[in-house]
């Protein structure tokens, strides 16, 4: 009787211990950890994209003496969200995906600049309209932009244009007759005129870019404007006019290995087809996407591209003469989740002209702080793309990634399967159309 | 059949229900005393599982009956509209739109648009066939080399391999440029370059091959275990009343053999309901929504589409698919224990 009872004892007392231990773990997630002086600033950059912010964040710890903690995740709309919901995020995230922020903002997890000390006249100073409209939700501005893309690119082997005698187009007519005239060079020389990396695993966005680009110059700016924000539908008739648009290039004939090959090629895979092995003919002639493809070409697939000579872009051509040439662009936006004097410091640093300059003369970025001069970015492939997004009359924002939620996927996904059946667009567009339809924030 | 713990004594005590037997006294207290102490030993166990696994549960499935908020609170009771939307009005979980035929069987397995759900249908029917067939035959054949040891290892070797890195080896082995893809190259003589991931027609079976690739291993080691069981006697017994080796494979080996293949089954059933990380890598449910299953919409949901209800929903019905094969399970288990 004796043991049994020694044995019930013990038992008790482990279970006692268990329970508080399970306490004891809960409540210590809730204290503050920042008695030291560092902040965590999340976002989805490695390699050398990686480097060049971590040199911004040196100089920022040089200056102040606070330590920056970097992490990063690819899938950084999981990641944060699962952050949030376990009640720690981190102090500061620079992400794309305006539209992801908006739904961040609205629903109040977000910290509005002006309650940390920048005030929207200071940031309007240092900012374009078009930034500050894009950083703003429900009148309250969230987000430092912190870097910028000109997605308006097309980039191209200049030795081969010159080898054949070929013009870098002005017009959608011109394009056409350009890789009408590369297309009769296959037979013989082995090359398509097209390379177009929207394959597997997170390439979908790709056609999103070939589809905004035309939209903007089809549709116009205004009505673009009124498609990504919701208040036009994509079942309406501009969209089918642009997506036939867009199938005159991206089809069977034009594109490497056709639609197999677009839907098979990743997206770094599909620069190499057109950049790799300078010297030897390449296995197409052009590629459509943003300005961070000359980065990628120069510092992962051919680090021997020469700019000007084997590596140059051309702005994309017009379509409709009355929009003229708008800009399509892309960027980072910094935000805050959480309010210290340290994070304070960190968000005026990176607004600072002097952050923006450490940064882009990395070359990895192109700022769109109006304090930096064109003389800070070190080669011609990112000074001309920061005096394309300098100079624009007009600037439209990545309609993709202003949509909420993750549904820039989900549009990639059906533009995936409209060059796949062009003859079910309606339906395709109906489909996404009802998918979308209320998810709009106000 | 065996009874459950404490079961003899009510079916003794059936014959004379009239009479109860003495609640009170010594026997009853020292029973509820045994029966206390029971419970408090267990109660470390009972509490690490109602923490980790009861209260999840719990949560999930009231989660599924409620619009959601991204952290996870339960906003917004909605009833049952959360299932009755992923099955009738979500074509990316479940689209029956294109099934008509007279043949609705055949036309399943055949067409590849049907959602997550249907999708999963082409992993369970070709996922556990392939596995089970590559596994037993190697089994059996490595049975009869002398270099069995070496053929199993090598076999087993991606068991050792995380799916993720898996993935990342077959993107290449699938990648669409011949010089680099190995099965494009060897297609090449004969057809143009198919790009296995990017097409809806393909890339569900591309990657149930590259998941079969990895599961095969196992299957042969535990079938590879249960031959080895066999006893010798048996077989020889065969062979002399001149039994042929198909005939003795069919008739002796594979009827010894059902148990350890049907707990196979089952393993790689559970596996299959829940495959996601190999998808995630290779594909990301692409192209399109098309090699989407259940436990990917159900990541899709809660995290990128900030849908934790509707994710829930999902995470709710592949419980309900899991469950009976569990049930089977134990049931199976239970009656081999009363043979044995």
């Amino acid at each position: 009787m004796k043991r049994r009872s020694v044995l019930v004892a013990l038992a008790v007392i482990a279970v006692t211990a268990f329970v508080s231990a399970i306490a004891a773990s809960a409540s210590y997630g809730g204290k503050a950890r920042h008695s030291a002086k560092s902040i965590e600033v999340f976002s989805l950059w490695g390699g050398s994209e990686k480097d060049a912010f971590l040199k911004v964040t040196a100089a920022f710890t040089a200056q102040t003496g606070i330590d920056v903690k970097y992490t990063s995740g690819r899938d950084f709309i999981t990641e944060i969200r699962t952050r949030l919901a376990a009640g720690n995020p981190a102090e500061i995230a620079i992400v794309p995906r305006p539209g992801f922020l908006g739904t961040l903002a609205r629903e109040n997890v977000l910290k509005p600049l002006s309650s940390i000390g920048l005030s929207t006249a200071y940031m309007k100073q240092n900012y374009g309209p078009a930034w500050i409209s894009l950083a703003t939700v429900g009148g309250k501005l969230y987000a430092v932009p912190a870097k910028a893309n000109s997605k308006s690119v097309i980039w191209y082997r200049p030795d081969q244009f010159k080898k054949y005698k070929w013009k870098t187009p002005k017009t959608w007519s011109q394009l056409l007759a350009l890789t009408k005239k590369m297309k009769a060079k296959q037979a013989t020389q082995g090359f398509a005129p097209w390379s177009i990396g929207d394959g597997p695993s997170q390439s979908q966005w790709v056609l999103t870019d070939w589809f905004e680009d035309i939209y903007l110059r089809t549709a116009g700016p205004a009505k673009y404007q009124l498609l990504f924000s919701g208040k036009l539908p994509f079942t309406d008739k501009s969209v089918v006019t642009a997506l036939k648009t867009m199938l005159q290039i991206v089809n069977n004939n034009y594109a490497l290995g056709g639609i197999q090959g677009i839907l098979g090629t990743s997206f770094v895979d599909g620069i190499a087809r057109v950049f790799e092995g300078a010297p030897k003919t390449p296995h197409a002639q052009l590629y459509m996407e943003g300005g961070f493809v000359g980065g990628i070409a120069l510092g992962q697939i051919n680090p021997s591209l020469k700019p000007g000579i084997t590596i140059n872009d051309f702005p994309w051509p017009t379509i409709n003469a009355k929009f003229g040439r708008p800009l399509l662009g892309a960027g980072d936006l910094a935000v805050a989740f959480k309010d210290s004097p340290e994070i304070r410091q960190f968000m005026k640093y990176i607004s600072t002209a002097a952050a923006a300059t450490v940064w882009v003369s990395t070359g990895a970025v192109i700022s769109p702080n109006k304090g930096v001069s064109g003389s800070a970015y070190p080669n011609l492939l990112v000074r001309n793309e920061a005096a394309q997004v300098k100079s624009a009359k007009v600037f439209r924002f990545d309609g993709s990634d202003q949509m909420p939620g993750a549904f820039g996927d989900t549009w990639g996904f059906a533009l995936q399967n409209v060059i796949q059946h062009p003859s079910s667009i309606k339906s395709i567009l109906a489909g996404f159309q009802s998918k979308i339809a209320g998810q709009w924030g106000s | 059949m065996e009874a459950p713990l404490g079961f003899p004594r009510l079916s003794q005590a059936l014959p004379t229900p009239v009479e109860h037997p003495p609640a009170v006294g010594r026997v009853g207290l020292r029973t509820l005393g045994a029966r206390l102490q029971g419970l408090l030993f267990i109660s470390p166990a009972l509490a690490v599982l109602t923490l980790f696994l009861i209260y999840p549960a719990y949560y999930t499935i009231r989660l599924a009956f409620y619009q959601s908020d991204f952290l996870f609170r339960f906003t917004h009771a909605i009833g049952i509209a959360n299932f009755k939307n992923l099955l009738t009005n979500d074509p990316d979980f479940l689209d029956l739109s294109k099934f008509h035929g007279v043949n609705i069987l055949r036309e399943l397995l055949y067409k590849s648009d049907g959602g997550a759900l249907l999708n999963n249908l082409h992993w369970v029917v070709f996922y556990i066939t392939l596995s089970v067939g590559f596994g037993l035959a190697l089994a059996v054949l490595a049975a009869r080399v002398r270099y069995e040891r070496m053929v199993k290892s090598v076999i087993f070797v991606p068991m050792a391999i995380s799916a993720t890195a898996a993935g990342i080896i077959w993107l290449f082995v699938y990648n669409f440029d011949p010089n680099i893809g190995i099965v494009n190259a060897l297609i090449k003589p004969f057809h143009h370059p198919v790009a296995w991931l990017g097409r809806p027609s393909t890339v569900n079976y591309a990657l149930i091959f590259a998941y079969v690739w990895a599961s095969t291993g196992f299957v042969m080691v535990v079938l590879s275990a249960a031959i080895k069981g066999i006893p010798t006697e048996i077989i020889e017994a065969a062979r002399v009343d001149g039994a042929g080796e198909w005939e003795i494979f069919r008739r002796v080996m594979l009827p010894m053999l059902s148990l350890p293949i049907s707990i196979v089954t089952i393993w790689l059933f559970i596996n299959v309901i829940k495959v996601f990380d190999i998808i995630y890598v290779m594909t990301g449910g692409g192209p399109g929504t098309s090699s989407r299953v259940i436990a990917f919409t159900m990541y899709e949901e809660t995290f990128p589409n900030g849908r934790p209800g509707y994710g829930a929903a999902v995470a709710v019905i592949m419980l309900v698919l899991v469950a009976p094969v569990m049930v089977l399970n134990v049931r199976r288990f239970r009656s081999e224990r009363v043979v044995t």
